[in-house]
């Protein structure tokens, strides 16, 4: 054997051994017995929710102030990318080891709550108090008489245009109130024309739910039938299509393939690089588009609200706030929880990172402390909620399978491998197909 | 027969020049330095990200930044629960044990299985195997169910312990595949001399795998210090959290992704890993082509 | 040395010789206790793997407890069209991708092996890649290299070429994420430069002064010596391959899109079975997907006796 061998391989044992007892005796973290290893006698609470850093110590500093006023209690917080965070939600309800109080999706509520995973609340109104909450907001955690979750706050979605770009190239912006789609496709075909393409009019993504969900609201049709059937129409879905492929056609709609599938943060959407003039946005996220953006947006309303044959837009949240059936301290999350909705101490410290806050009350409390980006998206959801708007449905069970379709198909059209009507009728074979299940 | 090992120094050179003219020699790295540029690409923008603001960084595609912002580097190391230092100490314990752990376990395997007979091995073999091809979504419950009964849940050790016990078999295969390449005439010889089964694996063997064990921690490091799903699933304390969970911390889709302290972040944590490879990959050739045998 | 070349091109399977019983128990000994780690190992594994067998034949919603419905989910496998064009784009991806990544990767593996000055260099840089794959930071790349208006397009434009979309055309996604898997042949390299190196240099040195060409060299010393680490790669490459996941879950976001052209098998099954809460439905297409990967690597074992030549 060469010298070298032995030596090396003692080197390498060295190493070995003293990266283990640096590692040891550095972080004895991680070896414990394992487990929530909280004190005795007071009472832990485990709260997941999904989002980012900030939102992660904008939602710590309005715990801290409950905590601080509840000596018994602890609370242990997790956060993730949305992404993930439902795959591991589902894997700790499955297990049987749910957190006490979660940020549920609306679009996954009915797949827990049917299972009787979720507390219902409205069998705790003692400790939770909702009566100041408007009807139509309360009932977006609703799954008939029972109540699965309480709104984190309050979005909808609008459009918002970049005046910057309207003002160069001398367009003006139509009337939010009172435009109607035909006014969106004559402005986004103007831009288009006077910047020679280099920016285009408008782009929103055909195969997004929640848009087209507003349309079809807007030509007297459910998208989902209270039951829990597809109520959209083909002739409605055609009409999607048509209208979309049509701005295409004009140019006042970008190409197929400009918007890739992926990444939907605000510095990387087309608004941000200024590709395009206006586009579609859920109302909590104004803050970090305008910013993104150049700070120079107006937020506009969905177009046809005023000239089709019903409103479209209903107030939405970014997610429900609900409470593990099998939670072992349902009163104190549930005292948690009233804090954070009742509150105005709690919403103070979160800003709008969630949306508005469900409790008028609350908003109009808070309403001066907020920095003035959030105002624009704050007034216009109050102003919003003052008209009569009809009631946001709640997705059944399968609606993640329509997502997905409607996805597809939208590409599909927009490629023109299907014809819009072609694409409608498959559209509502699949979702029909995916709610029998 | 005996063994030698000779070294053999200068050996690149010495092949470099055997039989080719240097018009050869210049059009090769030519083409190895092109095909290069490609692939340091991603490094280069990740670094030039890095010290960029974050509203230039999708706006300025740029490699050579028109601002530098390196206060990306300060605010993101202490931007999350924890310093930064944290979550790189404990990617580092999870990782060191790890190589430990799958070099240990996953060669005693690997040898019974490539140079020894024994009742059941091809079964034994195929299960393995077997256990390779099942996607690893379905398990993820049910083994998340059994390592909470063990209450395992916020340790480590369900991201360690299975690395103790060769449950990876893709590296006992690649090691088998290396075993099953040595000559047959070195346990023989080994045995003549008196050895056993096990003064062989760990006299002959194991340094004559010198490659395949240095390939196994290279793969190993890197698979662990990228991985995410099992530390997320298992992990609920933010002070017990590894590198990529703390990175996805930095970005979510729905809000303001401060992506300047990502990219910052995300350079400092694969310094480590090319660190590593740098100065392991010298064991990954040293086989027994630079020695002799004879 | 001629007839050492004639021996090594010849591939040999190995044949265990029936011993005395005796013998046989003590050997059968050592056998189990360096397997004995590997045992205990097994309980970890075997235990989900089992289970999600059973999950495999339930009605399983991940929050109420599995209800038994026999065959019902493979069944219903059949008659689904998601499921086959999720087949179709695993089946494309593996069998272009493998053997393209193998031969790019062995191409470069023997090149660099040649003794090029500067290695240890070119040889870190090839890796990159996949050092660099899993890193978040370099999906967010692709994005902007791929885009509609990305980089890529960007060089294509001042040779007068409009580019696609490359990662939300349908055409050409899954193209895409073949040329990405190759750009990472850096994993397959390091394996087969290890392996390379464990070529005695002597079998070269005796062939040269037999005059044989270079050629000759690669067929008879290389390809026989090299076959079993060119097994292991490809035997690896096809498993991991059939079960890709994170290329099309990153570059469509989940979805699979655009319209289903990365829907690949593996991400499709965690959309039924997280997304859509279909666990049973998820196990089942697991167990299939066993099978289709269990049928490939059975046929390669016994391709391999003819090409793969292990030393005796």
């Amino acid at each position: 054997m060469s010298q070298s061998t032995p030596s090396r391989r003692n080197l390498l044992k060295a190493v070995g051994v003293s990266a283990l007892g640096l590692g040891l005796t550095a972080c004895g973290r991680g070896f414990g017995g394992g487990g929530d290893s909280s004190e005795s006698g007071t009472v832990q609470l485990n709260m997941v929710w999904w989002g980012d850093a900030t939102r992660a110590q904008k939602t710590q500093a309005a715990l801290d102030i409950f905590l601080q006023e509840n000596p018994g209690i602890t609370t242990k917080t997790e956060y993730q990318d949305s992404g993930p965070y439902k795959d591991k939600l589902a894997t700790r309800f499955a297990a049987g080891n749910a957190p006490d109080l979660v940020a549920m999706r609306t679009d996954s509520l009915r797949e827990y709550a049917d299972r009787g995973s979720l507390l219902d609340l409205n069998k705790h109104t003692d400790q939770l108090n909702l009566t100041a909450l408007p009807p139509n907001i309360r009932n977006i955690g609703a799954v008939g008489e029972q109540l699965y979750g309480v709104p984190s706050g309050l979005n909808t979605i609008g459009f918002v245009v970049n005046k910057t770009i309207t003002d160069k190239y001398g367009v003006p912006i139509p009337d939010g109130d009172t435009w109607a789609w035909k006014d969106l496709a004559a402005f986004a075909k103007e831009i288009s024309a006077k910047s020679g393409k280099k920016v285009y009019g408008t782009g929103f993504e055909a195969g997004t739910l929640a848009n087209m969900v507003v349309f079809t609201r807007q030509r007297g049709e459910d998208f989902f039938t209270d039951d829990g059937r597809l109520g959209v129409s083909e002739a409605t879905v055609t009409a999607w299509f048509e209208m979309i492929e049509k701005m295409r056609a004009e140019g006042g709609f970008p190409p197929a393939g400009f918007f890739d599938n992926i990444g939907s943060s605000s510095s990387e959407s087309p608004l941000a690089k200024g590709t395009l003039a206006c586009q579609i946005i859920p109302t909590n996220n104004f803050l970090s588009y305008n910013k993104d953006a150049g700070g120079n947006l107006a937020l506009l309303r969905i177009p046809g609200e005023s000239t089709e044959r019903r409103r479209g837009q209903t107030i939405d949240t970014p997610h429900l706030w609900s409470v593990s059936a099998k939670s072992k301290h349902p009163a104190e999350t549930l005292k948690l929880l009233d804090f954070l909705v009742n509150d105005a101490r709690a919403s103070k410290a979160t800003g709008t990172t969630r949306g508005v806050p469900v409790n008028p009350n609350v908003t109009k409390e808070i309403a001066s402390t907020l920095a003035l980006d959030d105002q624009v998206a704050t007034d216009y959801l109050t102003k919003l909620q003052t008209e009569k708007l009809l009631r946001s449905s709640s997705n059944p069970p399968g609606a993640s399978a329509i997502a997905a379709s409607l996805k597809t198909i939208a590409t599909e059209v927009e490629f023109k491998r299907q014809t819009p009507a072609a694409g409608a009728k498959a559209f509502v074979a699949a979702g029909q197909k995916a709610l029998a299940r | 027969m005996s063994i030698v090992l000779k070294a053999r120094p200068a050996e690149d050179s010495y092949f470099e020049n055997l039989g080719n003219t240097r018009f050869v020699r210049f059009r090769r790295h030519l083409i190895l330095c092109a095909i290069g540029i490609v692939m340091m690409y991603p490094l280069a923008w990740l670094i030039s990200s890095s010290v960029k603001p974050n509203t230039l960084i999708f706006k300025d595609l740029s490699l050579w930044p028109a601002q530098f912002q390196l206060s990306n580097y300060t605010d993101g190391w202490n931007a999350l629960q924890q310093p930064f230092s944290i979550y790189l100490m404990n990617s580092l314990v999870i990782v060191v044990l790890s190589i430990i752990g799958n070099l240990l376990s996953c060669s005693l395997a690997a040898y019974g299985f490539a140079r020894l007979d024994f009742g059941g091995r091809k079964l034994f073999f195929a299960l393995m195997l077997g256990t390779m091809m099942l996607p690893g979504h379905v398990l993820l419950v049910p083994q998340y169910i059994m390592f909470s009964k063990l209450d395992w849940l916020n340790t480590y050790y369900p991201l360690l312990v299975p690395n103790f016990l060769a449950t990876n078999a893709f590296y006992i295969f690649l090691m088998v595949q290396f075993m099953r390449a040595l000559p047959r005439e070195l346990d023989d010889a080994a045995r003549i001399d008196g050895c056993g089964p096990f003064r062989t694996f760990y006299r002959i063997i194991l340094p004559l795998c010198l490659p395949a064990l240095a390939t196994t921690a290279v793969f190993t490091f890197i698979s662990v210090w990228n991985e995410f799903f099992g530390p997320l699933l298992y992990l609920t304390d933010p002070e017990l959290y590894t590198v990529p969970l703390a990175l996805r911390q930095f970005m979510d889709s729905e809000g303001q992704s401060q992506w300047g302290q990502m990219f910052a972040m995300s350079f400092v944590s694969v310094a480590p890993v090319i660190g590593f490879f740098i100065a392991g990959q010298k064991y990954l050739v040293k086989g027994i082509a630079t020695t002799g045998l004879k | 040395m001629t007839a050492l070349l004639e021996r090594t091109t010849r591939a040999r399977p190995a044949a265990p010789a029936r011993k005395p019983a005796p013998r046989k128990r003590r050997r059968d000994r050592a056998g189990y206790v360096f397997l004995l780690p590997w045992f205990v190992g097994m309980l970890f594994t075997i235990v989900p793997f089992f289970a999600s067998l059973y999950l495999a034949f339930t009605d399983y919603n991940l929050l109420n407890a599995p209800r038994w419905i026999g065959f019902a989910n493979f069944r219903e496998m059949l008659a689904d069209p998601l499921l086959r064009q999720s087949m179709k784009v695993t089946f494309l991806y593996t069998f272009i991708s493998v053997p393209a990544s193998l031969a790019v990767a062995l191409l470069v593996a023997m090149v660099l092996n040649k003794g090029i000055r500067g290695l240890a260099v070119y040889r870190a840089v090839f890796y990159l890649p996949s050092l660099l794959g899993g890193s978040v930071a370099i999906v967010i790349l692709w994005r902007h290299i791929f885009g509609a208006n990305g980089i890529v397009n960007d060089l294509l434009g001042w040779f007068g070429i409009h580019g696609p979309g490359w990662t939300s055309d349908p055409d050409f996604s899954l193209s895409t994420l073949i040329l990405l898997h190759v750009w990472t042949f850096g994993s397959p390299m390091v394996i087969f430069l290890a392996g390379l190196r464990q070529i005695p240099v002597m079998y070269y040195e005796a062939s040269a002064i037999d005059g044989a060409s270079k050629w000759q060299q690669f067929r008879s010393i290389t390809l026989p010596l090299l076959s079993p680490i060119i097994f292991f790669n490809l035997i690896q490459s096809l498993i991991s391959s059939f079960q890709t996941f994170t290329q099309g879950f990153v570059m469509s976001g989940g979805t699979g899109g655009p319209a289903d052209s990365t829907l690949f098998y593996n991400l499709y099954l965690y959309q039924q079975g997280f997304s859509q809460f279909h666990m049973g439905y998820a196990s089942a297409m697991a167990w299939m997907l066993l099978v289709i990967i269990a049928a490939f690597t059975a046929i390669n074992f016994l391709a391999a006796k003819y090409w793969v030549f292990y030393e005796q």
